[in-house]
């Protein structure tokens, strides 16, 4: 654990779980590991690890080998890489979320490079309405 | 409070997919988890950023910057990319011609022909619909929350002047919701 005073300027590896209270500048690379910044925890850096928790406050990317949990006191600014991310009502986010769920099933989509959205405009029952331009 | 609302529109943001491909989406709000679940199912890449955060939207005479510096700031998007949807929910409520403008031309080149834009406008402009916060819960569900407060610089166009105002923009299908808001598909024009 790093406690509420502690501030670490550089990288910080290893094989163990890590819990951040106190202040990190630099990187955290635990690939393996699991990685929580709790509600004091102020994190400038990247983070890598297996699973990720924040609900402090983190700038920087954050790379989840399985899942990255962002709860309703966390606030996170910077690119998101897991399969799964969570964000809880309440978080603050600003970035990117790049995930990948893999082989589980489910759909995996994007456009086809051919589509038309012309069509007449609808009521809720799905009737035409009138359009005026203008 | 959290309230389900339905979507007629929302489907055909998923109709011709890709499987190959992932999924970039921009959604010009703010990230609430149930977007972030729903495009947790597919492999996508989800951008956000919440121009509300920076309203009211203003631009004053001496200000150094000009316009589009400051609106490519804000949205800090990034070089040749390219988004399949474009989410923005309310938005156009809260930007004037010159915004909108800027908009449109920096959107534009982040859009290819077959992306789609999903999006919510005040039908009447005189009459302001409630402040949202708008999710997807499903293709064809939004989850609603009420803002907690109005959100300055309150600037609605209405449908028609929105068309000329977006003119590089195709609209497609459009639903007047109940509460007189404007729910509309956007495509680039060819």
């Amino acid at each position: 654990m790093i406690g509420p005073s502690i501030v670490i300027k550089g990288t910080v590896s290893g094989d163990e779980d890590l819990l951040v209270h106190g202040r990190v500048e630099g990187s955290i690379d635990l690939g393996g590991q699991e990685v929580a910044v709790g509600q004091s925890g102020r994190v400038t850096a990247d983070i890598t690890a297996k699973v990720i928790k924040v609900d402090g406050e983190v700038t920087g990317d954050i790379t989840g080998n399985e899942k990255v949990v962002i709860s309703k006191s966390g606030n996170v600014r910077g690119n998101i890489v897991a399969p799964r991310v969570t964000l809880e009502d309440g978080a603050v986010f600003k970035g990117s979320i790049d995930m990948d769920p893999g082989d589980t099933g489910s759909a995996k989509v994007s456009l086809a490079s051919q589509r038309s959205i012309e069509g007449p405009a609808e009521d809720l029952a799905g009737k035409p309405l009138e359009q005026k331009s203008g | 409070m959290i309230e389900m609302q339905s979507s007629q529109l929302l489907p055909s943001l998923f109709e011709y997919v890709d499987e190959d491909r992932r999924l970039t989406v921009l959604h010009l709000g703010p990230a609430l988890p149930e977007t972030v679940e729903f495009f947790s199912r597919y492999r996508s890449k989800l951008y956000f950023c919440d121009l509300f955060a920076e309203l009211p939207l203003t631009l004053e005479e001496d200000d150094e910057v000009p316009l589009r510096e400051r609106l490519t700031a804000l949205l800090d998007l990034p070089t040749g990319m390219r988004f399949d949807l474009c989410l923005i929910w309310d938005l156009l409520n809260f930007l004037d011609a010159q915004w909108l403008a800027e908009l449109q031309d920096i959107l534009r080149s982040h859009l290819h022909p077959a992306s789609m834009v999903h999006g919510f406008a005040a039908h009447n402009p005189r009459i302001r619909p409630a402040d949202r916060l708008y999710a997807i819960r499903d293709d064809n569900q939004l989850a609603v929350r009420e803002r907690p407060a109005p959100l300055p610089g309150y600037v609605a166009h209405g449908q028609g002047s929105l068309k000329k105002l977006l003119s590089q923009f195709e609209f497609g299908r459009t639903v007047l919701l109940p509460d007189k808001r404007l729910e509309f598909l956007l495509s680039v024009k060819r």
